[in-house]
């Protein structure tokens, strides 16, 4: 075949054809990723430079009423080592030395902690966990330790740093205080005051903005506004007194380990306010130590016991249907209602008043007064109990009230003996707080008050929230009834069951309290018996200031198990500290008597000492003690010999005399 | 325009190791006033006191105020 013309340009057509489709399917491709994927491949390259953060809120802080810290956040440090990355070199070189002061600072032996590492090495374990929670103090002790001092490449030091709550009273009030923590799932734990004042003060609201990479791990903001700007929580300022919080405390501890009881509460309310002033409740682990495991005050209800008889006595006064000087007849330590018999401690108490039933704490003496009174009509008894709010929780803010749960004609837990069963606090639930509830009413001269955790939310200095006072009943009961019961509480501690308790120098009034506790199957509570001791009451007796109540569960009866002895001198305690920490005051008039010998004295005194300074003058006549304090203070240094006292009658060198340095005047007095 | 940002980007590392230092401060304040509020508490000066023999009073102090007449 020829070469011909068209030959060549057949050839070059199809060379062109096919850079030009060439050419279009790279234009093709253009375009789709600039149009097609692009958005794809925009937001991918986004991603890698640029991220949303979230700016976390810092939490808000609890404070206690004087101002001290209860709870706040700050860094805590994990420490792990990246075993693989050090040099053989230096990893030989260091582990020795970084070992023996993680030794040093764990405790731990010097050899099990090398061994780990080494191990770790050998595995190519690039995260060994070391350390958890330290401080910032202690990860800045630990960050320069040998080996960790050369950073993370070269030296493997890794840590992860996260905000932790933290409570500087450590123990004490734990549970109360207590915090508040999201699970994956964004299901928040609430526990205490931290837990229920989180999410409306606590908390804040996280921020959020767009942050660009730049070197070292660092990002920087993209825009100068934030696209959400966070908001810091706000600090809570609680009614929790640090000193009577400490003192109720370690008088708690103290009984609990005395008794080896199983848990224990106390807490102790302003009568006027309703602010609870110390909440302590301590439980027994495994080991038998006590800490704080959960609000037994607020979420415990229990069989009251004797505590509830102040209750059924002032709505037996209150409805008149007896006076505290109506006999009753407690017979000899036992009593037969509805086929169930009714036991007194002790051998009984025979005929006695009303009042004197409530003091010596008879349960058929209480039984007896509420039965004779109300079996006809129990609903009257149940109404006044409705009234003064004991069927109902009292909305505290701290999460998980226990529910009170007093029977009524018709529900599953009445029967015939449920009304002299009530009269004496069984049969029925309540717990701690309710109780308190109600005995501070008693003080507050019937005023019945919600207790309270908060008293201010604040931002910084500047209030946000303020909280007052919150009245649940204005008037529990006429002012005779509390004068009465009064008088009965006053008397339990100066002669009744709380007379171990009696103190000449402060005063105190209240109701002790020791109940029967899981004795379901009575058999098996006759061999092990269990009870639960408590004291409720106020102080001081007049105009009342705080009111208490102790609870103690399952005291080990071979120690005891009264509720006076139990609980009693938990609640003395605490009486006695706020009694000793208020000063006496006693006001004097000013003396201002003159006596003119004194008078004359001081002048002449004044007159010596302004005019002798060098030369002796005469002091035959003055008192010794003055002679002696006028030489000392010449302006010449002499030595005073003194014989006898009283007012000098000679002295060795006569008056007008010039003194020299470090001669001896000696003055003879009467 | 490059200079202001490496300007930009000099003060966010400084903002950050500022703000390392305020937690570190922090932390120590907590730590420290944790320590001071242990010290203060009466339980623990009573346990201290009683090895020197010293133990609470069983009564208040009294405060005498003198009622000044020069008025």
């Amino acid at each position: 075949m020829a070469t011909t013309e068209t030959n060549i340009l057949n050839r070059l057509y199809f060379v062109a054809g096919c850079m030009f489709v060439f050419a279009l399917a790279v234009v093709f491709k253009l375009c789709t990723i600039q149009f097609v994927d692009g958005d794809k491949y925009r937001a991918m390259a986004q991603k890698r430079t640029i991220k949303r953060f979230d700016i976390p809120a810092n939490r808000g802080n609890v404070y206690s009423a004087d101002g001290s810290l209860l709870a706040t956040s700050i860094p805590k440090y994990d420490i792990a080592i990246d075993a693989v990355t050090s040099t053989d070199k230096n990893f030989n070189k260091y582990i020795k030395p970084l070992c023996d002061s993680l030794a040093v600072f764990t405790g731990k032996t010097s050899s099990g902690i090398e061994k780990k590492i080494s191990k770790a090495r050998k595995t190519k374990n690039q995260y060994l966990l070391l350390l958890t929670n330290l401080s910032y103090s202690e990860f800045v002790r630990v960050r320069n330790f040998p080996l960790f001092k050369l950073g993370s490449i070269r030296g493997g030091f890794v840590y992860d740093q996260t905000t932790k709550r933290e409570h500087p009273l450590g123990g004490i009030a734990e549970r109360s205080i207590g915090y508040e923590r999201k699970d994956e799932n964004n299901y928040y734990t609430r526990v205490g005051i931290d837990g229920a004042f989180g999410k409306d003060y606590l908390r804040g609201t996280n921020g959020k903005r767009l942050k660009q990479k730049i070197g070292k791990g660092e990002w920087k903001p993209i825009q100068d506004v934030n696209e959400i700007e966070p908001k810091n929580g706000y600090d809570i300022y609680t009614t929790i007194d640090v000193n009577i919080q400490d003192i109720a405390h370690h008088s708690l501890l103290g009984q609990l380990e005395e008794y080896e009881a199983e848990h224990g509460c106390v807490v102790v309310m302003d009568v006027k306010t309703g602010e609870i002033k110390a909440i302590s409740n301590l439980g027994r682990n495994r080991e038998g130590k006590y800490y704080e495991r959960l609000n037994y005050a607020v979420g415990e209800s229990h069989e009251p016991g004797s505590t509830f008889k102040v209750m059924a006595m002032m709505a037996a006064l209150e409805d008149k249907v007896i006076d505290t000087s109506t006999v009753i007849d407690t017979k000899n330590g036992s009593k037969r209602f509805y086929g169930r018999t009714i036991y007194d401690s002790g051998a009984g108490h025979g005929k006695i008043s009303a009042a004197k039933a409530l003091e010596v704490s008879s349960n058929i003496g209480l039984a007896t007064i509420i039965d004779d009174n109300y079996k006809n009509n129990p609903e009257k008894f149940l109404k006044r109990l409705r009234q003064w709010r004991l069927n109902d929780t009292l909305g505290v803010s701290i999460i998980g009230e226990g529910i009170p749960d007093i029977p009524y004609p018709g529900a599953s837990n009445w029967s015939r003996n449920a009304l002299p069963s009530i009269s004496y606090g069984y049969n029925m639930r309540l717990t701690p707080l309710q109780t308190l509830a109600f005995y501070n009413a008693i003080a507050n001269n019937g005023q019945l008050i919600k207790p309270r955790f908060l008293r201010a939310v604040k931002e910084f200095d500047r209030n946000i929230e303020v909280f007052d006072k919150e009245v649940l009943v204005d008037k529990i009961c006429s002012d005779q009834t509390l004068s009465k019961i009064k008088d009965i509480l006053k008397n339990i501690v100066v002669r009744g069951t709380g007379k171990k308790l009696y103190s000449e120098t402060f005063s105190m009034a209240g109701k002790t309290g020791t109940a029967w506790t899981d004795y379901a199957d009575i058999e098996a509570w006759r061999k092990d018996r269990k009870y639960v001791s408590s004291f409720a009451g106020y102080f001081p007796v007049e105009n009342p200031k705080y009111s208490c109540i102790v609870v103690i569960h399952k005291p080990s009866t071979k120690v005891g198990f009264y509720g006076a002895d139990v609980s009693g001198p938990v609640f003395k305690r605490i009486a006695q500290k706020i009694y000793t920490d208020t000063p006496l005051i006693d006001e004097i008039q000013p003396v201002e008597y003159n006596n003119p010998q004194v008078v004359k004295d001081f002048e002449k005194f004044n007159s010596i000492s302004n005019t002798y300074k060098t030369i002796m003058p005469n002091l035959v006549g003055v008192a010794a003690m003055d002679a002696v304090a006028f030489l000392e203070n010449m302006d010449v240094k002499v030595n005073v010999k003194l014989r006898g006292s009283g007012v000098i009658k000679s002295q060795s060198i006569s008056k007008d005399i010039k003194l020299k340095s470090n001669q001896t005047v000696v003055l003879e007095a009467s | 325009m490059i200079a202001s940002a490496h300007s930009a980007d000099k003060k966010v590392f400084e903002i950050s190791s500022l703000s390392n230092e305020v937690k570190e401060l922090r932390s120590a304040f907590v730590d420290n006033r944790g320590k001071l509020m242990g010290l203060k508490k009466e339980s623990y000066i009573e346990t201290k006191m009683k090895e020197k023999g010293i133990g609470i009073s069983l009564n208040p102090p009294i405060k005498i105020i003198v009622k000044s007449s020069n008025k």
